[in-house]
């Protein structure tokens, strides 16, 4: 286990150099932050240009530059926004709950309406219940996520007023956001679940478990759903994953002050600092939740756990 | 770091909804619309509020109510006694004399007096000062001399005749020196104190500034108690909060010109739109290519019909322009018209510069100016009415601001959207058009750089304007650009709202500002 450990902390190590060094080499290419600062200013020489690029410190070779961030790492000092020179850290300190507080909340909606709905469609299979449900699934699967939140706004905040359209507040501010995001993942979820069932239903242990005489609920939920967990855990793990990268426009369209909103802005303004620390915390989650994962293997299949 | 600490913590299970539920027991959101409360959509965040930081005129909207400087402009663009009660121009412009308004004080409680006016300049010509954009400004200022607590002298290099207008905004709002001794430079950006009519009371980055009335503002107590400034980009997301009464106000730029019938048709809500400094034009390469000469360059900007373009596309919400500058401008000419539309006319100019029908040029765009997209549009087909196919390159707009422009690297034509707060045609002329500037990559002009450098110390006003009228002229003669337009300040405003006069430099200030 603690081969294991030290084998994933090593590759967590390789994954945030790998990436943070192709995204700080990236963006500096599209052009000068100082020339950014200075957008709505008159003339500019390059004498102005250059005290703010030593403010900066983006005067310094591109390697001396990502030597510095990654020191910064090591002391968990992740520096200065270029745009004010708010502390990194309280920007991500802010926007990092926001995240994972309503990928977290639209996971949980996806989940809790995939399970059923997917075992249901795997038990009346060809029938209308299971027609309804997979035509539905195509349509959620359709929608553009952004257009759905567009019509979800328009019907809840502006036509009825139940529903404030933007921000983050109390639950009711994260109603829009989690169902827009959760019924586009329900969508694919439900046909993983009602494939993933199928598979299982077929197996003789849930014939003999039906021929124990158990309950159907017992059979469904405890037999079958057990037995096809590592798949969906494995896809639902990863999805988390995506959902932090994906959730950049349902983060934009609520104005919700997440790290997809950081990260957009800081692309938008050459915020170096933000972006890296941005980057590095969103793959440091993703290895994080692909080991949790794993361990969530051994926990549903013991056959795993002893190996 | 404890903030991270708890988000992290909360995320691992069912105490997550239990947490949350919690939280908005005992916080339920406020209702938007407290008595005296006003709030504004804003579609950035300046990320500091330090006066020397920034150039962003989000950055003023908020600002314009917690600072003041020493001269003040309103929305009628006049010149007044701000935190000087008068001034005079000493030793033929070289040195100003300010007299000061007494007994103000900081909303720290600090005295207002000379002393924070030269620590202010020293703060921004200073260390401080270098690190941001906004000096560069100010340059012309050689140092600031206390002459006694209330009259301080400005002693300048060389005559600066926008200086006063310059001291009314921006970099040179007057700061409290104690304060930021005491608390230090990071603290300042994040917990603006100055003397405005509304003082600082909150600010959540990315999110909202929260301010609250000054009851002892120098001018006058406001009249509301609250502002709320929630930082909302997405133009859709914030019409939609202007429409479900959660905001009173949508400041530029954020209303999209396709989105003002959606306002317009809410009985609730209206648009005021006023001239703003804004003005777009289609800038040529007048280095390589076909617009090398001069003569094409005029049969383009001769072949585009820019009255039906303001009319049709920007809905009327602007007015053509005869060269890179506006109505208000300082410098405007209202005797220089633009070159007619004239297709025919366009037609035989191509044909004596030896272009061929069929010939190809591109235009660089910024892709997320979804007005400049249509419009780049139509001129493409009014092009292609004289025989040229243009090509449209939308880049991510600092790409091209950063890079494209800067490096030359352009197409034959392409956008520059341009507008300073001072209203001045130099700020612009010498920007686009002096050598070596860095928007300036293919002209040189040893002519046009003598114009614009004559006008600069001057400070007789009449020979100052006569000057920048011909370089209005002689940039027009040249055709260094397809004059566009010059684009309205559009405000989305609830009717809730009264007392409001929308500001054309975005300077909001909401001292005699209301909601019912």
């Amino acid at each position: 286990m603690v081969g294991f450990l030290i084998k994933r902390l090593l590759q967590a190590i390789f994954v945030v150099i790998a990436i943070t060094l192709l995204v700080s080499f990236a963006v500096r290419l599209t052009g000068d932050p100082a020339v950014t600062m200075f957008q709505g200013g008159g003339s500019m020489t390059e004498e102005d240009l250059m005290r703010i690029r030593v403010a900066l410190g983006t005067d310094q070779p591109f390697f001396v530059q990502y030597m510095n961030f990654l020191k910064g790492l090591v002391t968990l000092d992740l520096g200065k926004s270029f745009t004010g020179g708010t502390p990194v850290s309280r920007l991500i300190g802010d926007a990092l709950p926001a995240t994972l507080m309503l990928a977290f909340i639209s996971m949980a909606v996806s989940i809790v309406l995939s399970i059923p709905l997917g075992i249901k469609a795997a038990t009346s299979k060809g029938k209308g219940v299971d027609q309804a449900i997979r035509i539905f699934s195509l349509l959620g699967l359709s929608f553009p996520n952004f257009w759905l939140a567009l019509m979800l706004v328009l019907l809840f905040s502006i036509t009825l007023g139940w529903l404030p359209p933007s921000g983050m507040g109390g639950v009711e501010s994260y109603i829009m956001p989690a169902v827009t995001m959760g019924v586009i993942l329900t969508a694919t979820n439900v046909r993983l679940v009602r494939t993933a069932m199928l598979d299982t239903l077929n197996a003789q242990y849930i014939m003999v478990a039906r021929a124990k005489g158990l309950s159907e609920s017992k059979v469904l939920y405890k037999h079958a759903l057990r037995n096809c967990a590592i798949p969906l855990i494995t896809y639902f793990g990863l999805q988390f994953g995506g959902l932090l990268g994906g959730i950049v426009v349902i983060e934009r369209v609520f104005n919700w002050p997440g790290m997809g909103s950081l990260a957009f802005d800081a692309v938008g303004a050459r915020d170096y600092p933000v972006l890296q620390a941005v980057i590095t915390v969103l793959s440091l989650l993703i290895v994080g939740i692909n080991l949790l994962v794993d361990i969530a293997y051994g926990l549903v299949d013991p056959r795993i756990r002893t190996e | 770091m404890t903030r991270t600490q708890a988000g992290t913590k909360s995320h691992s299970g069912a105490a997550a909804l239990v947490a949350l539920a919690l939280t908005s027991v005992a916080l339920p959101a406020a209702p938007a619309l407290a008595a005296g409360k006003m709030t504004i959509s804003t579609p950035q965040d300046p990320g500091s509020w330090d006066p020397v930081d920034t150039f962003l005129v989000q950055w003023a909207a908020v600002a314009t109510n917690v600072f003041d400087g020493l001269t003040y402009r309103g929305p009628d663009l006049k010149l007044v006694p701000g935190l000087a009660e008068s001034w005079e121009e000493l030793d033929e412009g070289k040195r100003i004399r300010f007299k000061l308004r007494q007994n103000v004080k900081f909303h720290n409680g600090e005295p207002f007096n000379a002393e924070a006016v030269k620590f202010t300049f020293d703060r921004l010509l200073g260390e401080q000062g270098a690190k941001g954009p906004q000096r560069s400004n100010y340059t012309a200022i050689e140092s600031v001399e206390i002459i006694d607590d209330t009259t301080v002298d400005m002693k300048l290099k060389a005559p600066d005749p926008v200086l006063l207008t310059k001291l009314a905004g921006y970099g040179a709002m007057i700061v409290p020196p104690k304060y930021i001794q005491e608390n230090g430079e990071d603290n300042f950006n994040l917990h603006p104190v100055g003397t405005g009519a509304f003082k600082f009371v909150s600010y959540a980055p990315k999110v909202n500034i929260a301010l609250a009335a000054n009851p002892d503002y120098w001018g006058g107590a406001p009249k509301l108690s609250e502002l709320d400034y929630r930082f909302i980009t997405e133009p859709a997301t914030a019409v939609a909060e202007l429409q479900a009464g959660r905001v009173d106000l949508v400041i530029p730029p954020t209303i999209p010109i396709g989105m003002l019938p959606v306002i317009e048709a809410d009985s609730n809500l209206q648009i005021v739109s006023v001239p703003g400094p804004t003005v777009d034009a289609l800038r040529f390469n007048t280095r390589d290519g076909i617009t090398a000469d001069p003569r094409v360059r005029k049969a383009i900007i001769m072949a585009v019909d820019r009255a039906t373009i303001v009319q049709s596309i920007l809905a009327g919400q602007g007015s053509e322009i005869a060269n890179f500058q506006g109505a208000l401008s300082f410098g405007y000419d209202p005797e220089l018209k633009p070159l007619p539309y004239d297709p025919e006319g366009a037609k035989k100019l191509l044909a004596e510069a030896g272009v061929k029908p069929g010939s190809t040029l591109q235009i660089d765009i910024r892709g997320n100016d979804t007005t400049m997209n249509e419009v780049t549009q139509v001129i493409a087909s009014y092009l292609q009415m004289v025989g040229i196919t243009a090509t449209i390159k939308p880049y991510e707009t600092n790409v091209l601001l950063n890079d494209i422009i800067p490096q030359g690297k352009t197409g034959a034509m392409f956008q520059q959207k341009w507008g300073g707060w001072t209203f001045d045609y130099d700020n612009t002329a010498y920007s686009m058009y002096h050598s070596g500037e860095k928007w300036n990559p293919y002209e040189k002009d040893a002519e046009l750089d003598r114009l614009l450098e004559s006008q600069r110390p001057l400070t007789d006003r009449a020979e100052r304007e006569r000057i920048l009228k011909d370089i209005g002229k002689y940039t027009a003669e040249k055709a260094y650009e397809v004059p566009l337009y010059n684009t309205n300040a559009i405000y989305g405003v609830s009717k809730k709202v009264k007392g409001f006069i929308a500001p054309p430099d975005n300077r909001l200030k909401l001292t005699d500002v209301t909601v019912e």
